[in-house]
């Protein structure tokens, strides 16, 4: 633990992010105010968006920044979903801090299963998530004590202040997309950080050079992992039911890999713009039935064709702008009197 | 004189391929070991078993006194065994500057400032000051391999294993080199694997010549450069004694 705590330590960088402290507490502002303000329907929209946003994220974190390419995501969010539904259900816990819990239960899912998944390499990395996913979904639809085909609800909501339910969701999302967005870009300017760029770039010299790579992908994981499950936990709490094919959803992961390649993998601020570029479209086409569905894939072709870094990636690299860097800049000649 | 490393019978097979045979040598301080053979006579075999890329089959790896034969790669880059890669190995996505800090922060065991400095003060005694923004992927050759040796210095090594960094160079960034590692020297251990003879003749203390995983000879560069042994099967060169 005295490790984990040394490699999530500051880095050496020093980048001063004078802003980020007010831009946050002025989002943190506008969460607050904003089930005051916005109606039901919209309140609900914005709640998915953040969601959505922050699993992307937490994709990202694994995908883009240690590595690790999951297609096997949607289990995290079942599982965190499950966590806080299984909680209330047997053992009384108020389904609002259940949530909380929710992220320990798909953590620890992904502790447990590191060890097995870590001995496959890339693309079989990738399949193993997959099929790992889809063991969990087949286990937890014969469970009797998780509702098996049938599902679980939330009864304990039903005694609860409706006009509540929505504003309590929208500032769990808000919590969780603040968070994911300062986790990432504390974590990126951390030594575990800097470890799992190297890792990312080339695992081999990353070892020779002291870095414990299979430590340092395993706390990505982890990290990954207990986002999601946090953000599927919060998801499901509107709707009050969860079933297997819906919390273990492999559309769930598609989503995350969308704005992730779209926005750019890899960078703090591209699932921001990937988060933008899906819920445009599915807002301006929802509509036109599967149409959507067609154009959504045109998109992604298109981006990976013409901008293979993704939207935010393609700009990063020409003109080098970055609204959250975390580049860590040489100490300057001047420190070393040249 | 402080021995660095002490290597006692290593042995190391694939099968039935045997790519270290029974090898023992050992390195002191301030010392160069140049180590030849032709392709194929596990030289880059012998870095993988020393640096903890593989495991050794049978034998002791003993650095500054301390056996290190079963640790882990990390774990013996901790104790102070830093390697230049033969193709450089670099972070390219990482700017020259982050490439030496994961370096100085990790097998250096370097924090905060510390750590900056050390790379800061690396990446000048390299020459690579210059470029110390730029991304490690768009570097060119010569740059590349000193970005290897950067970082192999960042590692506040023992033993500094040097695997071909000459190789595909023009003579005249070869003598740039060659000065590099001797101005080295005086600090660590070096083991050099070359193929290009005369760096290694101006380099090194001592040569050893290996064929097929196992030691031919080791001497003085001039003695095993000029040994029959040495001339036959690595340099192709036949003492017809009868024409």
């Amino acid at each position: 633990m005295a490790a984990v705590t040394t490699m999530l330590s500051r880095s050496p960088g020093r980048h001063h992010l004078l802003l980020m402290p007010a831009v946050l507490l002025v989002l943190a502002l506008c969460a607050v105010a904003a089930p005051f303000v916005v109606g039901e329907g919209l309140l609900r929209l914005s709640s998915e968006i953040l969601l959505i946003f922050a699993m992307a994220q937490m994709w990202n974190l694994l995908s883009g920044y240690a590595g690790l390419l999951s297609i096997g995501h949607q289990v995290f969010v079942g599982a965190g979903a499950y966590g806080m539904f299984a909680l209330s259900i047997h053992a009384g816990v108020n389904p609002y801090v259940a949530i909380a819990f929710a992220p320990f239960v798909s953590g620890l899912l992904a502790a447990l299963v590191a060890p097995i998944l870590f001995r496959l390499r890339d693309a079989y990395f990738t399949i193993g998530m997959w099929v790992f996913s889809e063991i969990v979904t087949i286990l937890v639809g014969k469970s009797n004590w998780l509702g098996g085909q049938n599902g679980l609800t939330l009864s304990a909501l039903r005694d609860m202040d409706p006009d509540w339910i929505s504003p309590i969701s929208f500032w769990w999302a808000a919590f969780a997309a603040i968070g994911s967005l300062v986790l990432l870009a504390g974590l990126m300017r951390s030594r575990l950080g800097l470890a799992l760029l190297a890792v990312r770039d080339n695992d081999v010299a990353a070892s020779s050079l002291g870095i414990d790579v299979w430590r340092s992908r395993f706390i990505a994981f982890v990290i990954s992992a207990a986002g999601t499950g946090l953000c599927g936990a919060i998801y499901f709490l509107g709707p009050a039911h969860i079933l297997p094919a819906a919390g273990f959803d492999p559309n769930w992961v598609v989503i995350m890999l969308f704005i992730c390649v779209v926005g750019g993998l890899g960078t703090i601020e591209g699932p921001i713009v990937g988060t933008i570029v899906y819920f445009g479209l599915r807002q301006a086409f929802a509509t036109s039935g599967n149409w959507y569905l067609i154009l959504m894939g045109s998109v992604a072709v298109v981006v990976m064709l013409v901008a293979r870094k993704g939207l935010w990636g393609t700009l990063h690299a020409r003109y080098g702008i970055s609204l959250i860097p975390i580049r860590r800049e040489p100490p300057s000649d001047k420190t070393f009197g040249i | 004189m402080t021995i660095v490393l002490q290597a006692e019978g290593l042995a190391k097979s694939y099968g039935r391929i045997v790519v270290v045979d029974d090898l023992s040598f050992e390195v002191a301080r301030g010392e160069c070991l140049g180590v030849i053979g032709p392709n194929g006579a596990g030289k880059t075999s012998l870095f993988n078993v020393l640096d903890g890329g593989v495991r050794a089959d049978r034998g002791k790896i003993i650095l500054n006194g301390e056996d290190v034969t079963h640790l882990p790669r990390h774990k013996r880059s901790h104790k102070g065994i830093a390697r230049a890669y033969q193709v450089p190995q670099p972070f390219p996505d990482l700017t020259v500057f982050e490439n030496v800090l994961v370096a100085a922060s990790f097998a250096g065991r370097l924090h905060g400032h510390a750590a900056e400095s050390a790379a800061w003060e690396v990446i000048h005694r390299v020459g690579l000051q210059e470029r110390i923004r730029d991304l490690a992927g768009g570097l060119r050759l010569l740059d590349r391999k000193r970005l290897e040796v950067a970082k192999a210095l960042a590692a506040r090594p023992q033993l500094l294993l040097l695997d071909e960094v000459a190789g595909g160079l023009t003579e005249a960034e070869v003598n740039v080199l060659v000065d590099l590692v001797k101005s080295l020297k005086p600090d660590f251990g070096i083991i050099w694997i070359e193929h290009v003879a005369h760096a290694l003749a101006a380099t090194a203390d001592r040569l050893m010549a290996l064929h097929f995983g196992r030691k031919l000879i080791e001497g003085t560069p001039d003695a095993v450069l000029g040994s029959r042994e040495v001339r036959e099967i690595y340099l192709g060169i036949v003492d017809d004694a009868a024409a």
